[in-house]
């Protein structure tokens, strides 16, 4: 009995699949969409790699009034600052973004000085400005360098140890290993291995369930003799195996991105994403694909057409994208509750196991076989709405 | 063989089946004729497992529908109501893929497969994917579909709708050809003409009831008409449904 029905079903599969092979639309979705993930990290590799490029330049920085503070100006000089002539009217020209930032050095700034008062100097930015923030993160370090150094010179000459004034020593230490300061890059990489699988077998979820009835071909499909349950599984298999397609394909564009592309010259780490870590990726990932599989056509079951399916389905792609918000914004610690979400806890194992991280095998068992019931518990509803004689008339 | 005792249907608080009985039998072709919404397809439907009834017992070659439809299924080829086709199948595929479901494979599958594409002279068709085919062109690999298993029980829903007039008599044909080999022939249709040309026995439905039946002969004599539209006039109470 059992092997006639792995049959129907292997049928059922088969054709789901060279029909599908054929269809332009899950082509993309499956063949090449899933690079687009990868595609992305390594656009921002290269981005992050020309700033950190830039911060190795001088320091463009117009001043005004530099002819009133000649020996800070040759301080900052030293520094590896470029000073320019400024703008007629610095606040105007940093709001529209003319000039990241200007130096004004007042008039008085001379007297100030010589008589130990604070001498002001003003300091227009806008931090608003993303490409502003490593010039003026370093104009400020400059300045309070200058402004402790004067100080300690100062109080040396008024015979005071300069230490007096420094009440704490403030030590700090990088524990951040070239590892997972890389995986600060690839913070994105567990959305876009998830995402992969909910578009890998959107399409073919779609047109197996919703398509099928929407051409007329379901009522003939049914008369055969052929158990409801082989019916889905074949479809379901179908499906799983466009999934699982474009889950290697985003694996295997990490892979090279991560092995073989040289970051080091970008990053100033070279990381990796060894066999050991992409087969944990892997294994994690798939109860969760047999989640998102029945959780689209259970979807798809429902909708009266293509189109209607499509609009579900293609929303559901903000399901990953929630908690990717939710821990950007707060930061999450893996934690039991979290992992039994089927999509959540998944995304925290992939970011551990990026950033080389150990990876809790209980909370990890509990959260596939969660997700993995979740899955069964679906595709068993798919079936019972398979087996009855509403689906056709939906 | 198939058999109709007293079946009942109702969607909601219609009822559309109320104590429908016939049958249809082997070597014969059995027209179930009716105007649009007389349950016709409700009652095919019934038969060929996608619909259960709230009543009555439906069975073909012995086998009850509700009690094992596997059995029913393997013993029935459809044409249903909607008979779309995989379009990005060619049309031997969408033959071949029907076959493989009811445990065909291999040579007999692809010998089957020939023979259908010989007998209903799709040779131009065969393999072409079947997007963008004409009514005709689909109807035959829908048939072709239906019956790659050779089966003895043959449910048509109204087979020639949208048929062109060659095409028509292609199936008329066709059908005769089936009831000549034995099969037990059923066919739906809401055009009294069609019927009175092929049919060896009637039966009258209107409003879900079987309201007369018998061969032409019979009907006639019943109604006391000489013409069998008149016939049929006269059983369904309108002239409702006739061309």
């Amino acid at each position: 009995m059992t092997s006639i029905m792995g049959r129907g079903a292997g049928i059922v599969f088969t054709k789901e699949v060279v029909d599908n092979l054929r269809d332009r639309r899950t082509l993309v979705a499956a063949l090449l969409y899933p690079f687009l993930g990868p595609g992305l990290i390594l656009l921002m590799v290269f981005a992050i790699g020309r700033l950190s490029k830039e911060a190795e330049l001088p320091l463009k920085l117009p001043v005004a009034g530099p002819e009133h503070a000649p020996s800070l100006i040759s301080f900052l000089e030293q520094n590896r600052v470029e000073i320019e002539p400024a703008p007629g009217d610095p606040e105007a020209a940093v709001r529209s973004g003319e000039k990241m930032l200007v130096l004004v050095i007042p008039e008085g700034f001379g007297g100030q000085f010589r008589d130990g008062n604070p001498a002001v100097v003003k300091l227009v930015f806008d931090p608003s400005r993303n490409e502003a923030l490593s010039s003026i993160q370093r104009a400020q370090a400059l300045l309070g360098g200058y402004a402790r150094q004067i100080g300690q010179l100062r109080l040396q000459s008024r015979g005071v140890d300069p230490r007096v004034v420094e009440a704490l020593a403030i030590e700090t230490v990088d524990v951040s290993t070239p590892q997972s300061q890389g995986a600060r890059m690839l913070a994105m990489a567990p959305y876009l291995i998830i995402i992969s699988l909910f578009v890998g077998g959107m399409y073919l979820a779609i047109d197996s369930t919703a398509g099928e009835r929407e051409r007329g071909s379901l009522e003939s499909l049914l008369i055969n003799p052929l158990g409801r349950a082989e019916l889905v599984l074949g479809k379901a298999a179908a499906v799983f195996l466009f999934t699982l397609v474009a889950l290697l394909e985003t694996l295997i564009g990490f892979a090279v991105i991560l092995n073989l592309v040289p970051l080091e010259r970008y990053l100033g780490v070279q990381m990796s994403l060894p066999l050991p870590a992409l087969a944990s990726i892997l294994l994690v990932s798939l109860p969760l694909m047999v989640f998102v599989v029945a959780l689209q056509m259970m979807i798809a079951s429902y909708t009266k057409s293509f189109k209607e399916a499509q609009n579900y389905i293609s929303g559901m792609l903000l399901i990953p994208a929630l908690p990717a918000l939710v821990m950007a914004i707060l930061p999450v610690r893996e934690s039991l509750w979290l992992a039994l979400l089927p999509t959540v806890g998944q995304q925290l194992f992939i970011n551990r196991i990026l950033r080389a991280e150990e990876v809790s095998p209980s909370h990890l068992l509990i959260s596939s076989v969660t997700t993995l019931a979740a899955g069964a518990i679906l595709l068993a509803l798919v079936v019972r709405r398979y087996s009855r004689e509403a689906i056709l008339f939906r | 063989m198939i058999h109709l005792e007293g079946i009942e249907k109702s969607f909601g608080s219609v009822a559309a089946l109320s104590g429908v009985s016939f049958s249809a039998e082997n070597g014969r072709i059995t027209g179930l004729l009716g105007p649009n919404g007389a349950g016709k397809t409700t009652a095919l439907r019934i038969l060929y497992t996608v619909l259960q009834q709230d009543r009555g017992s439906a069975r073909v070659d012995g086998f009850d529908t509700l009690e094992s439809p596997r059995e029913v299924q393997k013993r029935i080829g459809v044409l249903p109501d909607s008979h779309g086709l995989y379009p990005r199948l060619t049309s031997r595929e969408n033959v071949r893929y029907f076959g493989r479901l009811h445990g065909l494979r291999g040579e007999t599958l692809e010998r089957e497969i020939d023979g259908l594409i010989r007998l209903l002279d799709m040779d131009d068709i065969a393999d072409r994917r079947t997007e963008g085919f004409s009514t005709g062109q689909r109807v035959k690999v829908a048939i072709a579909r239906a019956l790659v298993q050779h089966p003895k029980n043959v449910l048509l829903d109204e087979p020639t709708s949208g048929l062109d007039v060659p095409s028509t008599r292609a199936m008329r044909d066709f059908i005769r050809r089936l009831r000549d080999e034995g099969a037990a022939v059923l066919f739906s249709s809401h055009i009294m003409q069609e019927v009175t040309a092929l049919c060896d026995h009637i039966v009258v439905m209107s409003r879900g009831k079987i309201v007369a039946s018998g061969s032409p002969e019979e009907l006639r004599r019943v109604t006391g008409k000489d013409s069998l539209e008149d016939a049929f006039v006269a059983a369904i109470g309108s002239e409702e449904g006739l061309l």
